[in-house]
């Protein structure tokens, strides 16, 4: 019997990458959700508190976003708005022409993946470097994150410190401290020579138009006061009524994250450095994205746009932690990226209808999601919606011939007669799901009618 | 550009039309997202500390210990914002090569960077610099150990009175312990592209 | 409702099932035109033969009392798959009645009945296992509360207990490879932690579990809770 894609790819992958996947995920999922239970009392309380002001905000973006856009503009920030990849990356280019920049260093921005910035900024000769870790491991590899939150949860040290060997960052040392030193050393000479620092945004407030950054490694710090000029592309979504609201959003994340009760670093940016201070940008920009969240937020799936993408999610996902992160062919993988990454694909959404189905929906991840997704509701929702629009079934087989069955007694009671037959069949010719059960499980002996006589048989009794 | 921001905002409008019930704002109590053990902190200096060393920053009361501490590093030549010397005292700068002025041409000649904060939050052991108390965003963010002189009065008690004081400085940080990652392997390590030693020096006032 | 996975291989739970709501003092009906509760075509996305299904269920089991279940993903089928499967029907309303009378069997006694401590005994060390479709339900607690309280039952915990068995439906085939590494690993979590028999409110759970378990050549006594509650009264009988 066929496989369906992901499982396909789950199966091919190398034991190693699959155990660096599920041991990583396992132990941010076990990490996170102890601190949240150490320090609340109701944890479910405040991720419904938070899914709701997400949810509010989503629901009244028009009138949020414009208050944010309005408070930038006053601080002297440069507001832009991008309809699509293509115009986003465009903006950004005609920025950096503009300032006639050629050199460029970036925070870590699932977003800028989303666009293939990149690429697109490569090709038009701007130099660029990652400065996350990870996401500077994975240029250096030419490879993809794996995770939201951790990149290179699918690498291991050695295969690093063979690329590190490879790019002339060093002969070969696989010891965690000496790859950090030397990406330190290196990202430092980027910092101090880029003309521009991009970076994402985790929240945009839009009562004091503050961009807040979320990271722990140094790397947003410095591409904010090295270069320039900063550039920040953000997903329209990305809004929060105000300040206060921020409480809780910052202490739920970073657990759900990384365990943390805070991460190293959290930044509130409103606009360029003064003009007497000698280092930061003196000039900000903010591209406001949409890319298909308008389309979203018009659907019955618009919940999945209050993701916070702190990747928990991903880590409780037993189906994720078997397949890893490339499996889901998209930006944005695990139970997050299968609601998403259909939905942003638009006209596309056929490619990846498969997605939604790499699901047992035990709801694990409704239940660690720090904004109260109903995940299963809109998997289940998507693959109604694939149904509809004719996605190819793969290797799901159709039960249009079961659910007849289950709708005429009669029928349905002469089948659990004949079922017997199937103790008896050669696997060979058993209808397709049950060879393909047995694969790797024994089946039960065929009990059909057993309880009906029972009951029967009593009842005649009294 | 202006084309791009009006049908942003079309579609916007257009996609939640149909939207019959709206969510409302809800009203919350910041104290919900206050950490348990934050919600009693007789004494926030100790608090603070203790929040501090728990994300294995470092707290220090007395210039002269830092002072030590930082010549047991071998960290002798750093940079100091002059407004904080008063507060270091005269004897700090012995066997110590402090200079007021921070080249970028220079950068990895400092060895530690001393800054003004802009407060803390004794919660989460957090300083919080801005750019009207640091200026000089590398001096607090290049060294491998970066001080912050924190004035007790300025320890806010939790994240929640944090964020009312904001302010309107445009670049403001909070900075929990010194810069980490755990990309390789899951394994911790500290000092990344920012302080690998993060210190506070409480002073009065 | 028996469910189909009882109907076509597990008829000693459905017997259990009427035992122990018998033994409880319940009258019980099995109207016999029933099937399925549509669950499989409604996870699968064929909406339009799940409702047919489903239509089939709420004629069966029109009336007002209580459907009890011996499954959680049936009975969360009914109260809230169902919800949104009929969201934009016409005959919703009836789809919701359905869905207020709807208990799986350990949430029915406990919350259902009030009974809170289980008479007779039932010695060994059981793991159970709390099917994903009880998560938000008062199941896992009643079950939880029920077994701990059978003389002779130890109540054994092990790692991992939220991570799916991975069966999953259809998933189950369609993505054999990840659905047999799942069970595989939720098979390695329990018995590690030594049980006599391991205990679920699903009998799909413990389909997947225990096919693989023999295909694995691996000793796996399991049961329905149903059955421990039956076993346990019948124990009670005797005079043990």
């Amino acid at each position: 019997m066929k496989r369906e894609p992901i499982d396909q790819f789950a199966a091919e992958q190398s034991d190693e990458r699959r155990t660096s996947v599920r041991l990583g995920s396992k132990a941010g999922h076990e990490k996170g959700t102890q601190v949240l239970h150490e320090d609340y009392a109701d944890v479910d309380l405040l991720r419904r508190l938070a899914g709701q002001i997400k949810q509010h905000t989503l629901e009244h973006l028009d009138s949020y976003l414009e208050k944010a856009e309005e408070k930038l503009r006053t601080r002297g920030v440069k507001v832009h708005f991008a309809l699509d990849a293509e115009a986003a990356c465009q903006s950004v280019l005609d920025i950096l022409q503009a300032r006639g920049a050629k050199r460029l260093v970036k925070t870590k921005t699932m977003v800028s993946e989303e666009i293939e910035l990149l690429p697109f900024l490569e090709r038009h000769g701007v130099e660029c470097f990652e400065t996350d870790l990870g996401e500077f491991i994975v240029q250096l590899d030419a490879d993809r994150p794996s995770h939201i939150v951790k990149p290179i949860l699918h690498k291991n040290r050695r295969e690093i410190a063979r690329t590190f060997q490879q790019k002339g960052l060093g002969t070969y040392d696989d010891t965690p401290e000496v790859i950090t030193r030397r990406a330190r050393e290196f990202l430092r000479r980027k910092y101090l020579e880029a003309d521009v620092g991009l970076s994402g945004a985790n929240f945009v407030s839009a009562e004091s138009g503050r961009l807040v950054l979320v990271t722990n490694e140094g790397n947003s710090r410095f591409c904010l006061a090295a270069p320039r000029c900063h550039i920040a592309v953000v997903g329209i979504e990305k809004l929060v009524p105000d300040d206060r609201s921020l409480s809780v959003f910052l202490n739920l994340l970073a657990r759900s994250a990384t365990g943390q009760r805070l991460s190293v670093y959290t930044e509130f940016i409103c606009g360029a450095r003064s003009p007497d201070a000698p280092d930061g940008p003196e000039e900000m920009h903010v591209i406001f994205l949409d890319n298909g969240r308008t389309e979203v937020l018009g659907t019955e799936y618009r919940e999945i746009l209050r993701c916070l993408r702190c990747g928990a999610c991903l880590n409780v996902c037993p189906v994720y932690r078997q397949a890893s992160g490339h499996a889901y062919r998209s930006v944005y993988p695990g139970p997050v990226g299968a609601v998403l990454s259909p939905l942003l694909a638009g006209k596309r959404f056929l490619e990846l209808a498969d997605l939604p189905k790499a699901s047992t929906l035990c709801g694990a991840c409704a239940e660690v999601c720090p904004v109260d997704i109903p995940i299963p509701d809109l998997l289940v929702r998507l693959r109604n919606r694939g149904k509809q629009e004719g996605a190819p079934s793969g290797a799901t087989p159709s039960l249009g011939g079961f659910a007849k069955l289950a709708s005429m007694p009669t029928a349905w009671k002469a089948a659990l007669g004949m079922g017997k037959l199937v103790d008896h069949m050669p696997r060979a010719v058993q209808p397709g799901p049950l060879r393909a059960w047995q694969g790797e499980r024994d089946l039960p002996a065929w009990r059909g009618g057993a309880f009906r006589s029972w009951f029967r048989k009593r009842g005649k009794k009294t | 550009m202006t084309d791009a921001r009006d049908e942003i905002f079309a579609r916007i409008r257009a996609a939640l039309k149909p939207l019959e019930a709206r969510t409302t704002l809800p009203t919350f109590d910041a104290s919900v997202a206050i950490a348990r053990h934050a919600q009693a902190m007789p004494d926030l200096v100790a608090a603070f500390t203790q929040a501090l060393e728990a994300v294995h920053g470092r707290a220090f009361r007395d210039p002269t210990a830092l002072a030590t501490w930082l010549r047991a590093k071998e960290a002798t030549l750093g940079y100091v914002d002059p407004e904080v010397l008063a507060a270091l005292g005269p004897a700090f700068a012995t066997e110590l090569t402090l200079e007021t002025s921070f080249s970028r041409a220079r950068v990895e000649d400092y060895k530690f960077g001393i800054t003004r904060d802009a407060g803390a939050i004794a919660e989460s052991g957090t300083i919080i610099l801005d750019d009207r108390s640091t200026p000089v965003r590398l001096a607090a963010l290049a060294p491998w150990i970066h001080i912050a002189v924190v004035p007790r009065s300025r320890i806010h008690a939790c994240i929640p009175d944090a964020i009312s004081a904001l302010g309107d400085d445009a670049n403001i940080i909070w900075c929990t312990g010194p810069s980490k990652t755990a990309d390789v392997e899951g394994i911790l390590i500290e000092g990344v592209h920012g302080p690998g030693e993060q210190v506070a020096l409480i002073v009065d006032g | 409702m028996s469910t189909c996975l009882c109907d076509a291989f597990f008829d000693d739970v459905a017997r259990a099932t009427v035992e122990v709501l018998e033994q409880l003092g319940c009258t019980v009906e099995f109207p016999e035109r029933q099937t399925c509760c549509g669950q499989p075509a409604f996870n699968a996305g064929d909406w339009p033969a799940a409702r047919t299904v489903l239509r089939h269920a709420v004629d069966v089991f029109a009336g007002e009392a209580p459907v009890v279940i011996p499954s959680a993903s049936c009975a969360a089928m009914l109260s809230h798959g169902a919800q949104i499967l009929f969201e934009n029907e016409p005959d919703v309303v009836a789809v919701k009645q359905l869905g207020t009378r709807a208990w799986e069997l350990t949430d029915f006694i406990v919350r259902g009945l009030g009974v809170t401590s289980w008479p007779g005994r039932f010695a060994g060390r059981v793991a159970f296992h709390r099917s994903c479709h009880a998560r938000g339900s008062g199941t896992g607690d009643a079950v939880s509360a029920l077994l701990r309280s059978v003389s002779g039952l130890e109540f054994v915990d092990f790692d991992e207990a939220e991570q799916c068995c991975g069966f999953g439906g259809t998933f189950s085939v369609a993505f054999a490879s990840i659905s047999t590494a799942m069970g595989t690993l939720k098979l390695d979590n329990l018995l590690a932690a030594k049980p006599d028999v391991i205990v679920s409110t699903d009998m799909s759970c413990l389909l997947h579990l225990r096919g693989l378990a023999e295909r694995q050549g691996r000793p796996l006594r399991a049961l329905h809770v149903a059955q421990v509650l039956r076993d346990a009264l019948a124990s009670s009988e005797v005079g043990r």
